[in-house]
């Protein structure tokens, strides 16, 4: 009997980024089930809506409009029944002070947008295979910033 | 400033002035009782030569009478008598004379009486014998026997007589002997006196002498300490206050005219007068700093504005502070025109805005750069992959290359971007630093480029480098963009040799170019066995953008030797080149120990 899908959330303003990540999981060869939202109100509005069931993993952008990343990271901490979901910082800039932060307010894991599409289908498959159980008990400064 | 001595000399005079008045009191004492002495004694004689004259005329007078009458006798000749006739009177005159002369001579008195007594018993004997030979009753052997009797009395007279001159004498002579007791030592002390009079009046003379030549000193030292302070005054463009805290006397230097664009002594000094040049919304900070100073004896530097006589505005800032002697308490106080410094800090104040608005700008343009550039550049690509990778072969030939050309000028842009922040962040990152040992940074930046190394086959070797105080992460950025440079320009078909060398550099053996002479350093050179560069390049490579080689022929954005140049700068150190075209290059890093 097939296992249920992986249920991912992409909260990115960018319809390009999304579209890549869109296609990146249609062609990575493992059941999941993708939802996009455009900003951080939407992605708050989406979790908060009890009628959508929520995901495993959250990525995350940061610079959005009305909402940033780094607002909605906040809230959801703060929300015991979220504090489950896994989250993945997904950005196109990986400075110094962005890390530092994310990581500090409980982010999982830092993925920094490639510019080629089969190393971002190899990160995407890295991220979702990663034994989560692990990565959130060892929170590891070290290890925080996804590359390959 | 000599002051103590002659504070100490003026006690000195005062004590010799005393001395010498209590010496010339004494001298003229001396002088005045010899003097009277003197007198004394010159009376005495005079009088004593007076009474033997008066008694040797009284003896003459009788010698005389006695001489006539003995004639008369012999002669009969009333020729002889005349003298008899007129000598009572005589003697009697005489004999008030010396009455009168030895007024105060008790023994001297009783003898003059004897005497008169004697003389009249001689002249009544004269009488009686000249009686009875005018009468013819006296006899011859009568006269001899009165003469006989009148030699007696005659010697008596004579004895009386001399008793008299030696009793006069006497008293002379006792007289005369206490003056010269007396006087004989006063010559001899009045000369040792004057002489040490005169030895002190000549010390001092010496000592006023001296300490005129020091007070003369001292006043031309003043003079010139006045002269460069009132000089000093009018370069430092300030002037000085001094109140009595306990009169309230305020004194100002002459400067004040200056400074307020007046003429000297064109106006009264006092603080009401001086008010009035105030900038009238800053005279509250200067009545209320002349009340703390007065009330609480605050004296804090403060600040306001003064207009000029001819309405010119200026900056003056005044300070001061109390100076306490136990008699009294004095406010010392500055008071400096700061318009120049002033107007400076306003420029400079207007410049660091400027500076700091170019500053944000350029973070704006980092941003612009790190963010906005690299997401269009980012989805450039991974569209391109997208289309390479899926639809390469539905691609005509030509498309097909210039998918590849879009692609390679892609990853250049990308690699420009990358390289563009990483030199701005050079700039502008918080310059931490701490004790990195060398040899590790080095190590880390070999990982770094492994690929690129193990790719060109290059050998690298490395001297033992040292632990510096240094930016970390900066200092192995170096390396890889030295190590980067030196892989990137080899020859081709040669195995890059490339050596790291590390030489401890005493002071006097620093560069030229190294103007701070009191550190050593360290020269950390990295040299290839590469193509080289004519050594006429070796300052141009270091700018931004500068490259020597055709783009087509080495990648490279001509931004790495800038960040080099850029970090040696952060830790306060040089970098120079040296190549030679065909053989190599060197680049030697200069690090303060």
């Amino acid at each position: 009997m097939p296992t249920e899908p992986i249920r991912i959330l992409l909260a990115d303003d960018d319809e390009d980024d999304r579209l890549f990540f869109k296609e990146a999981f249609d062609e990575i060869k493992i059941n999941t089930k993708v939802s996009l939202v455009n900003d951080g109100v939407e992605l708050m509005n989406y979790l908060l809506d009890k009628g959508n069931q929520l995901p495993h993993i959250l990525f995350l952008d940061l610079n959005m409009p009305r909402k940033t990343g780094i607002d909605c990271l906040l809230e959801i901490k703060q929300l015991a029944f979220l504090k489950d979901i896994a989250i993945a910082i997904y950005s196109t800039s990986a400075s110094d002070m962005d890390i530092e932060e994310t990581f500090v307010q409980g982010a999982n894991v830092y993925i920094k947008k490639p510019s080629d599409f089969n190393t971002l289908k190899k990160i995407l498959e890295q991220v979702i295979t990663i034994n989560w159980q692990y990565q959130t008990s060892g929170l590891n400064r070290d290890n925080y910033l996804l590359s390959l | 400033m000599h002051v103590k001595p002659i504070f100490k000399s003026a006690f000195f005079l005062k004590s010799v002035f005393v001395l010498s008045i209590v010496m010339l009191l004494y001298i003229s004492s001396i002088s005045y009782n010899h003097t009277k002495a003197l007198n004394e004694s010159s009376d005495l004689l005079v009088h004593s030569y007076k009474v033997q004259f008066q008694l040797e005329h009284v003896l003459s007078m009788l010698k005389d009478a006695e001489t006539g009458h003995r004639g008369y006798i012999i002669t009969r000749d009333a020729v002889f008598l005349k003298p008899y006739k007129s000598v009572q009177d005589k003697i009697y005159t005489s004999y008030i004379r010396l009455k009168a002369l030895t007024l105060h001579d008790q023994p001297q008195q009783a003898n003059l009486d004897i005497l008169l007594q004697l003389i009249y018993q001689r002249i009544d004997l004269i009488s009686n014998t000249l009686k009875g030979i005018l009468d013819k009753t006296i006899t011859e052997k009568d006269i001899a026997e009165n003469l006989l009797a009148g030699n007696d009395i005659m010697d008596k007279i004579r004895t009386q007589i001399n008793k008299m001159e030696d009793l006069e004498n006497s008293v002379f002579k006792e007289h005369q002997k206490k003056y010269e007791q007396e006087v004989v030592f006063s010559p001899i002390s009045i000369f040792i006196f004057a002489v040490f009079s005169l030895l002190v009046f000549i010390l001092s003379f010496i000592k006023i002498n001296r300490d005129l030549v020091v007070l003369k000193k001292s006043n031309k030292e003043l003079q010139i300490t006045n002269e460069s302070i009132s000089q000093a005054e009018i370069i430092g463009e300030f002037f000085t206050t001094r109140q009595n805290m306990e009169t309230r006397e305020l004194i100002y230097s002459d400067n004040l005219f200056r400074l307020l664009g007046c003429e000297p002594y064109s106006f009264i000094p006092t603080p009401d007068n001086y008010l009035t040049f105030v900038h009238p919304d800053d005279r509250h900070i200067v009545i209320k700093n002349a009340e703390d100073a007065a009330i609480q004896g605050k004296t804090e530097q403060h600040f306001y504005r003064i207009i000029r006589k001819d309405g010119e505005l200026r900056y003056f800032m005044s300070l001061g502070k109390f100076i306490s002697d136990p008699k009294s308490k004095m406010y010392i106080g500055i008071v400096k025109d700061i318009t120049d410094q002033h107007l400076n800090n306003v420029a400079l104040e207007e410049r660091n805005r400027e500076l700091e608005q170019s500053i944000k700008e350029l973070e704006s343009f980092n941003r612009v750069a790190s963010h906005d550039l690299q997401e269009p550049l980012r989805k450039i690509q991974t569209f391109i992959s997208r289309i390479s990778e899926n639809d390469r072969a539905n691609l005509s030939e030509k498309g097909q290359e210039y998918v590849s050309k879009i692609e390679s000028s892609a990853s250049k842009m990308r690699i420009l971007i990358d390289d563009l922040l990483l030199f701005s962040r050079t700039n502008k990152a918080e310059k931490i630093f701490e004790k990195s040992d060398l040899n590790k940074l080095l190590e880390n930046a070999n990982l770094e480029l492994a690929q690129d190394i193990e790719e060109k086959n290059a050998v690298i070797r490395s001297a033992e480098l040292p632990v510096l105080n240094v930016i970390a992460f900066q200092i192995q950025q170096l390396f890889v963009n030295l190590i980067g440079n030196a892989l990137k320009y080899s020859k081709p078909g040669v195995s890059p040799v490339i050596n790291i060398d590390c030489e401890k550099l005493s002071a006097k053996n620093l560069p030229v170019f190294i103007l701070d002479k009191r550190k050593e350093y360290y020269k950390i050179s990295v040299s290839d066995n590469g193509i080289g560069f004519e050594q006429e390049y070796a300052e141009k490579i270091f700018i931004l953008f500068n490259r020597l080689h055709q783009k087509s022929d080495y990648a490279g954005t001509g931004i790495g030797l800038s960040i080099c140049k850029k970090i040696a700068e952060n830790h306060n150190g040089y970098i120079i080149a040296e190549g030679e075209p065909g053989v190599g290059a060197t680049f030697s890093v200069f690090l303060a120990r």
